[in-house]
């Protein structure tokens, strides 16, 4: 059987309007058919196949083209380049409560969304009151869309995704939206909605939820594929590609610079024995501040685990400490964790910079660590315990 | 799999094209039901205000003209007969011209998010428009006969065409204007004191007789001064026959709204990136 939906070497260039002049001579341009003179390449070469009831999900930072090619997806716009295939019974691509107007009621906005998918009067008949009961959000369906918690919108929109069944079920960012245990309801109803074979395409920034509900993923970065694969696969590789950015953005700041800019800045980091320590071990963390007053600046520690949860934090101000000053202007910290509680797995360590007084947070360096260690205890650290009396 | 679309570069709709035809009437409908709703019924005096609007213009024009001016020569008209004529296509051309221009910025969140052909706007807000103010020409018509105008009804037969005519010219100048506009904003701003220049270049408020003979060939080549005198012909004469003006009108609206497609053709796929 072939794909429901074929994406192949689509490329996507936006017009590149700065002034009002500049748009008259795009309208003249696109009037005397041709391509705008200059442009911006938002999407370049992306291929990708769909098949029906399979579920896609599509990752990138913001920028990185995934809105632009669910709208090519969607028809919305028309690639520059490259072209999309729907096979089978084709019938209407939906993006989750894309098709609402702010202005119109609920009931309104069910009805467009009919008419959207090309859904002949008497057949809403008969669907409207399924999508309210499954909506069931009350009194508010008789309310302009406007006045919607934005809970309420996604309830409306997969109730209308539900019962009129788009061939492919577009969704941006929607499960972003309302507190947790309505995101464990979306997610519950996009499953059921994917066991029913309905065919997903995915847009989210969370790992997590990429690869619960999709099987395979697409990367985007700066419009073109990164990594196309199983979902796990890409996800993975995602995330070690933002420690890394993270990391290499929190490079000490060049002393030149952070002298004109008049901050306190840590020089330098070093982790003992290393990046990679045994659970138990003592670890030490020292490195340098740069003074741009010559006044000695404080200090403040911080471990967090890979995800971001912060474990602990101690600054020198809080332990009565005033660091050494070395030679010109820059002071000497060290501080040791002594038989390091936390369970194995990845850390980060960040050190702040603060001012003499330790109130104004100034530079901060992060670096990444791993203990490592044989141990079937849960947690982030092991705490102090005893069994019995 | 036999019905499968290709969407490559040029063509826009992932709808195979048996039930696109079926899915625009469906989308038509509702844009043009929605339009009539939240214009004249979304407000108790919306409906009431589009036909005041008109009939108060009415009012002061004919207070100004006859009481003040005391014009005469309306073609042996009263005052109020003659101008309600071809004051009220006027009056329509123009809110639908305006309307429309805007129209597409009220449709942004669908545009951006779903594919639907955007003519279909512009559509449904100059179908609106026309319906409405063909609803009140008729009923001023019938008032204006009530208290004893002699309205030639028979003439509607005419009329009813020579208002289609119209509205194929302001359709495509409305879809190439629309389209203008999601661009150059300055459109809309340019269009109002436009239209009101032309209103007084147009023998609405006076008979083509009064004009100058050196400048009267000037105002008689407004398209729109053609409609306001063949209205009269049939509505306060109940002359019906065509003429060979009638057929030259009907090119160039045809012209004009083939030209303003043509244009919103043209722009329409970058209005996502623009509006």
């Amino acid at each position: 059987m072939s794909a429901l939906l074929a994406v192949a070497g689509v490329g996507k260039d936006y017009a590149k309007v700065e002034t009002r002049r500049g748009r008259v001579r795009l309208v003249w341009d696109l009037l005397r058919g041709r391509a705008a003179a200059q442009v911006f390449r938002a999407l370049d070469g992306v291929d990708f196949e769909l098949q029906r009831g399979a579920s896609l999900g599509v990752i990138g930072e913001n920028g990185a083209g995934k809105s632009t090619l669910l709208k090519i997806v969607a028809g919305v716009i028309e690639p520059t380049r490259g072209s999309v295939r729907v096979n089978g019974r084709v019938g209407a691509l939906l993006e989750l409560g894309s098709g609402f107007h702010p202005e119109y009621t609920g009931l309104a906005n069910i009805e467009l969304a009919a008419a959207l998918l090309g859904l002949p009067p008497h057949e809403i008949e008969g669907k409207r009151d399924e999508i309210i009961a499954f909506a069931d959000i009350g009194e508010h369906i008789r309310q302009p869309i406007k006045h919607y918690s934005s809970g309420m919108v996604v309830r409306l929109g997969f109730a209308v995704a539900t019962v009129l069944k788009p061939d492919v079920l577009i969704t941006d960012e929607v499960l972003a939206v309302g507190d947790e245990s309505f995101q464990k309801k979306c997610i519950a109803w996009i499953e059921r909605y994917l066991e029913d074979g309905g065919t997903l395409l995915l847009c989210s920034h969370s790992m997590y939820h990429i690869q619960k509900l999709c099987r395979v993923a697409l990367w985007l970065r700066d419009g073109r594929t990164e990594r196309y694969g199983p979902s796990t696969d890409v996800a993975q590789a995602y995330l070690a590609f933002h420690e890394e950015k993270d990391a290499s953005a929190r490079q000490p700041l060049a002393e030149a610079q952070a002298r004109a800019a008049g901050v306190y800045a840590i020089q330098s980091l070093e982790l003992a024995p290393g990046d990679r320590i045994a659970q138990g071990a003592d670890l030490t963390l020292s490195g340098e501040v740069l003074s741009p007053d010559g006044r000695p600046p404080a200090v403040l520690v911080g471990i967090a685990r890979a995800d971001g949860t912060s474990v602990y934090g101690v600054a020198t101000d809080m332990d009565r400490v005033v660091l050494d000053e070395m030679r010109g202007d820059r002071y000497a910290f060290s501080l040791t964790l002594l038989r390091l509680a936390l369970l194995p797995g990845k850390y980060i360590v960040r050190v702040h910079a603060l001012d003499p007084e330790a109130v104004r947070l100034f530079d901060h360096v992060e670096r990444s660590f791993v203990v490592t260690g044989e141990t079937r205890e849960f947690g982030l650290v092991q705490l102090p315990h005893r069994w019995g009396r | 799999m036999s019905d499968s679309t290709s969407v490559a570069a040029g063509t826009a709709s992932l709808v195979a094209a048996g039930s696109a035809g079926r899915r625009n009437r469906a989308l038509l409908r509702n844009f043009f039901g929605r339009e009539i709703h939240t214009r004249y019924l979304g407000s108790i005096t919306g409906l009431a205000w589009a036909l005041l609007h008109p009939l108060a213009l009415l009012a002061v024009y004919h207070f100004v003209f006859t009481t003040i001016f005391r014009a005469g020569g309306f073609q042996g008209h009263s005052f109020l007969l003659f101008v309600a004529v071809a004051l009220w296509p006027w009056l329509a051309a123009q809110e639908a011209l305006q309307r429309a221009t805007v129209s597409l910025a009220g449709y942004a969140g669908l545009i951006r998010k779903v594919a639907f052909p955007h003519e279909l706007v512009v559509y449904a807000s100059v179908a609106a428009t026309l319906a409405l103010q063909f609803a009140g020409y008729l009923a001023v018509l019938l008032v204006l006969a009530l208290v004893g105008e002699p309205v030639r009804f028979e003439g509607l037969i005419l009329a009813i065409p020579l208002w289609l005519v119209m509205a194929l010219a302001v359709l495509g100048l409305s879809l190439g204007l629309a389209a203008l506009q999601v661009f150059i904003r300055d459109v809309e701003q340019v269009l109002m004191p436009t239209l009101m220049i032309l209103m007084y270049l147009t023998p609405i408020l006076y008979p083509l007789a009064l004009v100058p003979e050196y400048l009267r060939p000037w105002v008689a080549a407004n398209p729109f001064g053609w409609l306001v005198g063949r209205l009269r012909d049939c509505l306060l004469d109940g002359r019906l026959g065509l003429e060979w003006g009638d057929a030259v009108a009907l090119a160039g609206a045809l012209a004009l709204f083939f030209g303003g497609r043509w244009v919103f053709r043209r722009l329409s796929p970058q209005f996502e990136d623009f509006l």
